[in-house]
């Protein structure tokens, strides 16, 4: 898998509806290097299910995971995929970055795409206190049922803290 | 299990019943819990839920400079403890644009595949264990000591090797310490074969494990399973092949399926048991290439810890790093700003997380007998417990953090004793 052959289909099918796109090359190995690609591109969040639909259709994706980055008044997410594996150097990382508004704080599922993310997409609802449209399971995954602190939100951080110190606290005590 | 627990339901002649295993329980060696849904003995349905054993190491690590965090990282598991610094290492040097000498590359590859030694070893007792064959798990176990010994003679360790640090590592594997590498490389490839005859010619083991937990090449892919678990089912997908780093970009990997042992993929737990054995001796010849092309050179492109801080704190951007660890795919993302010693997003996922979903069709259809062995078979790896899950009279699952059972504990005591 080439690098330039993921973009270029994604140009062509979405054209100006990627906002951004860029691929950091790395040199690996020691004696002769050879280079690798990651490939990070921005979408918005309502072309996110197609984006995914596109590369699940033609790229045989692979999610690693879903990262989040609380920006402030928005969350972006990190949707980091990896394509073109089975062979000797043939792997690209393809991540799709769409921004959520806090004030709109919901998301398509792509789990109807790609069941294995269902993991990932319940551990950014109980973490950031997200709603994923559509996803078959919500429950939380990690933490505890009922719990109402979301610890990646920075403007929640107050409410963590409290929570974190509470319980440092009473497992610390000296009896 | 209490009686409250057991949930009968009688309907168009079929008997169902709800049996929940775990959180602890002394078929699993670590805190999950499954919500089994029996016909007969027949699994039909089951629901996983982890994290009691969830410590916010996320958390922890967007609140410490980077330094701290490879420390927190290592020990982020006990099996993996360099694999997850490898992955946290590459996704800052990544970030970071920090270049590391060729030896230390090598280095890291040396412990990182003595660690796989080690771990599928260990697996392969715990799989013998659960299939009631403890003569070869003591076998086994007794053999993988010989890869900790190693580890502590290169490392100083048995566990937590504290081997990579950001721009190199931490020590030398000399020339008068490779001998016992070479050593244990023999010891190894001596045995190989009749670790692969004890598992794979056994006549109990292939009744207890063929056809038993089967996960398709197809739900492999679309559960985005890694590592072992991808493997078996002939899904030839391994960072070290599909996206060479370290000392792997200088040799040819290959991702081992059954093929490679001459049949075809099932994706069931033997296939499991070969995978991993073949990785032992994939693992040896890794070693050895490493050892005998070993470059000379430093250790650190930047050996002073105090000017390694600065370069960290001055650091703005993201990166990706990935290690194919015994289990599979170990990824660590990192956003790193200007000024901030703390890394500003630590996303982490270890290798049980992608193949938390596997288990589901590998469970289904199979029997109760078979719980422990498909559990044990992706290798999960899930760490010590901190809370409790309780099932009341009404059926209404509820959450008892420790402070709440430790009082209820404490209020019967005082009831009891009147």
């Amino acid at each position: 898998m080439r690098p330039e052959e993921i973009l270029s289909s994604f140009r062509e099918a979405f054209g100006e509806r990627i906002l951004s796109a860029r691929t950091i090359e790395r040199k690996v190995g020691t004696a002769e290097p050879r280079s690798v690609y990651d490939v990070w591109i921005e979408v918005e969040r309502e072309m996110l299910h197609d984006a995914v639909a596109h590369l699940c259709r033609h790229f045989n994706p692979h999610l690693s995971v879903i990262s989040g980055d609380d920006l402030g008044e928005r969350v972006a997410l990190n949707y980091h995929f990896a394509t073109g594996w089975g062979n000797r150097f043939g792997e690209v990382t393809f991540t799709i970055r769409t921004f959520v508004p806090k004030g709109d704080f919901h998301i398509p599922t792509i789990t109807d795409l790609l069941p294995g993310a269902q993991t990932s997409e319940r551990e950014k609802i109980e973490f950031f206190g997200l709603t994923v449209d559509g996803i078959p399971d919500d429950r939380n995954l990690f933490l505890p049922e009922g719990m109402t602190i979301y610890p990646w939100r920075k403007d929640l951080q107050e409410e963590t803290s409290k929570e974190v110190r509470r319980t440092v606290k009473w497992e610390t005590r000296d009896e | 299990m209490n009686n409250e627990s057991i949930n009968l339901q009688i309907g168009g002649g079929a008997t169902c019943y709800s049996v929940p295993i775990g959180p602890v329980h002394p078929a699993l060696k670590e805190p999950i819990r499954f919500q089994f849904d029996l016909d007969g003995e027949r699994i039909v349905g089951v629901d996983i839920k982890p994290g009691f054993a969830h410590r916010g190491i996320e958390y922890m690590g967007m609140r410490r400079n980077l330094i701290q965090v490879l420390y927190l990282a290592e020990r982020i598991c006990g099996i993996c403890s360099i694999s997850h610094p490898l992955a946290l290492t590459q996704a800052v040097e990544n970030a970071a644009g920090i270049e590391v000498p060729p030896r230390a590359q090598y280095i890291r590859t040396i412990i990182g595949e003595l660690e796989r030694i080690h771990s599928h070893l260990l697996w392969a007792g715990v799989g013998a264990h659960e299939l009631g064959f403890d003569t070869l798990l003591h076998l086994t176990w007794k053999i993988r000591e010989k890869s900790m010994d190693l580890l502590e003679q290169l490392t100083g360790n048995r566990v937590d090797y504290a081997i990579p640090i950001f721009s190199g590592v931490r020590r030398d594997i000399p020339d008068e310490k490779a001998h016992l590498a070479y050593e244990a490389l023999d010891y190894y490839r001596g045995l190989l074969d009749k670790m692969i005859d004890a598992y794979l010619h056994d006549k109990s083991v292939e009744m207890r494990t063929r056809n038993v937990g089967v996960l398709s090449h197809d739900d492999a892919v679309a559960l985005c399973a890694v590592g072992p678990t991808a493997r078996a089912s002939g899904v030839k997908k391994d960072v070290r092949q599909d996206m060479p780093y370290l000392a792997y970009a200088d040799m040819e990997i290959k991702a081992i399926t059954p093929e490679d042992f001459g049949t075809e993929p099932v994706g069931d737990v033997y296939d499991n048991i070969i995978v991993r054995l073949l990785e032992v001796a994939q693992s040896i010849e890794i070693i050895e290439y490493c050892l005998e092309n070993m470059p000379k050179g430093e250790l650190m492109s930047i050996p002073k810890i105090p000017a390694l801080l600065a370069v960290l704190k001055k650091a703005e951007g993201e990166g990706i790093g990935r290690h194919e660890a015994p289990r599979g795919e170990v990824f660590h993302y990192i956003r790193l700003e200007e000024g901030i010693e703390e890394p500003v997003v630590w996303k982490v996922k270890a290798p049980t997380y992608n193949n938390l979903m596997a288990w589901v069709p590998k469970f289904m259809g199979d029997e109760v007998a078979d719980i422990p062995i498909i559990a044990a078979s992706i290798d999960p790896c899930i760490c010590c417990m901190d809370r409790v899950h309780l099932v009341d009279r009404d059926g209404e699952p509820s959450v008892k953090l420790k402070e709440e059972l430790v009082r209820l504990s404490r209020e019967k005591t005082r009831r009891i004793c009147g």
